[in-house]
């Protein structure tokens, strides 16, 4: 049970000499926060030695830094056109994430979203050189000063994770206030399906709705439900706009991807690995076969850019000028993508599953989960998109 | 003395016992450590794992006896347990039964994680691990020794070291 026993006559028992390993663990896998599980490390030998048996770790990313220093990496949507200039693609340059520091993670992580950043270059980069220090040796990264350290040797001494959740301080993708944004991937050694859900504005209040649709001069009444994208859709940038959120989420996910490569392969017994973010908007998701499947057969990263090479896609869209959720919520030029590789292996499957939209209903949750079931009723619009 | 309602101590007329198996469910018999009787009906008793395999091989026609869990400890368990027994329960409500249920003081929280453990009764081991998990969170590690009387048994020398490897859990 208990490898020592201090019999101190006294009140105050250590009341976890009573408790068995495996309570002690199930304890352990119920704090999830990596730090938490680190300071536990350092109470008592029992505890030094049970934390690293834990199957269940959050590591909540404090700072992502990026590798580049160009002062042009702004990550504003709108600079994301898809192909044109790769090495000046916002996400071409991987952005590592960190874990502590004295720098205020989330003021770090908005000047990086900036486009000046010119104070902050100087500190990102020694901070990756610490890092990248204490990663090639073992064992914490200097004292003092600002100090990083990579969620791949945070989770160095976790050999028995299963449940592996990371979450960064934000989403990647700069998007105005009030446009909603949402994307879940799954991969595996690449991308095996991706929803998005977008809308250019979200509403509250039910009974201003309608006037607000009408007050603010869009084409499409809300009388119009026949599922028909109307023709304005095409003309005022509205689907554009989309395309341009369907590429920044690929290109968020698929950089996501890429960075999880060494945490999957240091960590075999990993069933379930998430990597969201603080903000809630992209989700990238890894099961245990798919997690097997990368390990079997590595990823192919993009020619240009530090991310997972995202395969020829079929895309189905769905859109609703005004989309009304049974709680109130409204969702202006609501739309939904599902993102399926157009090679699917088995062609009797995959002509199955395009019928099949139950996987994008339940991407999101509540009241998303919602929005998608209600926009995959109307009329699909297919489109397709060569690998990138 | 009558515990409540559900399960009473011996000495209550036999007659009653005979009443209470012709309800809907069957009742059952557990022995607490310090030997009291608790009669309960079956359907709150086999939400312990332990207790309902019992059952299922036939063994829980007699007295259970229960020699790992005291009888303060197992009316609080039983509690848990009828409180649980509908599963339609307002999620709310059940939320802050348990809520509420938890907040007791350590050497209960352990007493009743060794309980729920012995008697496998999955939903009230997690929520209380989840409780003891709650206060690890947030402190330092000399405020979790003295938090739980626990004895640091690291040399010094020893302890800098570990900190040392786990740095990054003690940067804000």
């Amino acid at each position: 049970m208990s490898d020592l026993t201090f019999s101190e006559p006294q009140s105050h028992i250590d009341h976890f000499d009573r408790l068995p390993d495996s309570i002690l663990l199930l304890i352990f896998n119920s704090i999830g926060d990596v730090k938490a599980l680190g300071r536990c490390c350092v109470v008592s030998r029992r505890f030094h030695s049970l934390v690293p048996q834990v199957d269940n770790v959050v590591v909540r990313v404090d700072c992502v830094i990026s590798d580049d220093d160009s002062p042009s990496s702004s990550l504003s949507a709108p600079a994301i056109s898809c192909s044109s200039d790769k090495s000046r693609n916002p996400f071409s340059n991987l952005f590592r994430f960190f874990f502590g520091g004295i720098v205020k993670p989330l003021q770090l992580f908005t000047q990086f979203l900036s486009p000046k950043r010119p104070a902050l270059a100087s500190s990102a980069s020694s901070a990756l050189l610490l890092s990248e220090d204490s990663d090639a040796e073992h064992g914490g990264g200097g004292g003092g000063g600002v100090t990083h350290h990579s969620p791949t040797q945070v989770l160095k001494n976790f050999n028995e994770i299963r449940f592996l959740r990371i979450e960064l301080p934000g989403g990647e993708l700069g998007i105005e206030d009030g446009v909603l944004l949402k994307w879940r991937a799954d991969f595996g050694s690449t991308l095996d399906d991706c929803v998005i859900l977008g809308a250019s504005a979200v509403f509250r209040s039910p009974a201003y709705a309608a006037a607000d649709a009408a007050a603010c001069g869009t084409a499409t009444g809300t009388g119009e439900d026949n599922g028909i994208i109307p023709e304005s859709f095409y003309t005022n940038g509205g689907l554009k706009l989309r395309v341009v959120w369907t590429i920044s989420s690929l290109i968020a996910a698929s950089a996501r991807h890429y960075l999880l490569q060494p945490i999957i392969s240091e960590h075999k017994t990993l069933d379930n690995l998430v990597l969201t973010d603080a903000d809630g908007q992209g989700v990238l998701c890894m099961n245990r076969e798919q997690l097997e499947e990368l390990r079997v057969k590595p990823l192919s990263a993009s020619s240009a850019s530090k991310r997972t090479q995202v395969p020829a896609l079929n895309m189905r869209l769905w859109y609703a000028p005004h989309l009304e959720l049974p709680d109130g919520m409204v969702l202006k030029g609501a739309t939904l993508v599902a993102i399926r590789p157009s090679d699917q292996s088995v062609p009797a499957m995959s002509k199955k599953e395009v019928s099949d939209v139950s996987w994008v209903s339940t991407a999101f949750e509540e009241p998303y989960g919602t929005a998608a079931k209600m926009l995959v009723k109307r009329r699909t619009y297919c489109l397709e998109m060569n690998s990138f | 003395a009558i515990q409540s309602s559900r399960f009473s101590c011996v000495g209550f007329p036999l007659a009653y016992i005979f009443l209470a198996c012709k309800k809907k469910s069957m009742a059952l018999k557990l022995k607490s450590s310090d030997n009291k009787i608790f009669e309960v009906e079956e359907l709150v008793a086999v939400q312990s794992e332990t207790i309902k395999s019992l059952v299922e091989d036939g063994c829980a026609n007699n007295v259970i006896p229960l020699p790992n869990v005291d009888s303060k400890t197992l009316e609080l368990v039983l509690d848990w347990c009828k409180n649980h027994v509908d599963v339609k329960l307002d999620e709310e409500k059940l939320k802050e039964y348990e809520d509420k249920f938890i907040e007791v003081d350590l050497a209960v929280l352990y007493d009743l994680l060794m309980a729920a453990n012995y008697l496998n009764i999955k939903d009230l081991l997690n929520r209380a691990s989840q409780k003891v998990a709650d206060m690890l969170k947030g402190k330092k590690p000399e405020q979790i020794r003295e938090t739980f009387n626990i004895v640091n048994d690291f040399s010094p020398e020893e302890e800098e070291e570990i900190r040392k490897e786990n740095l990054w859990a003690f940067e804000e």
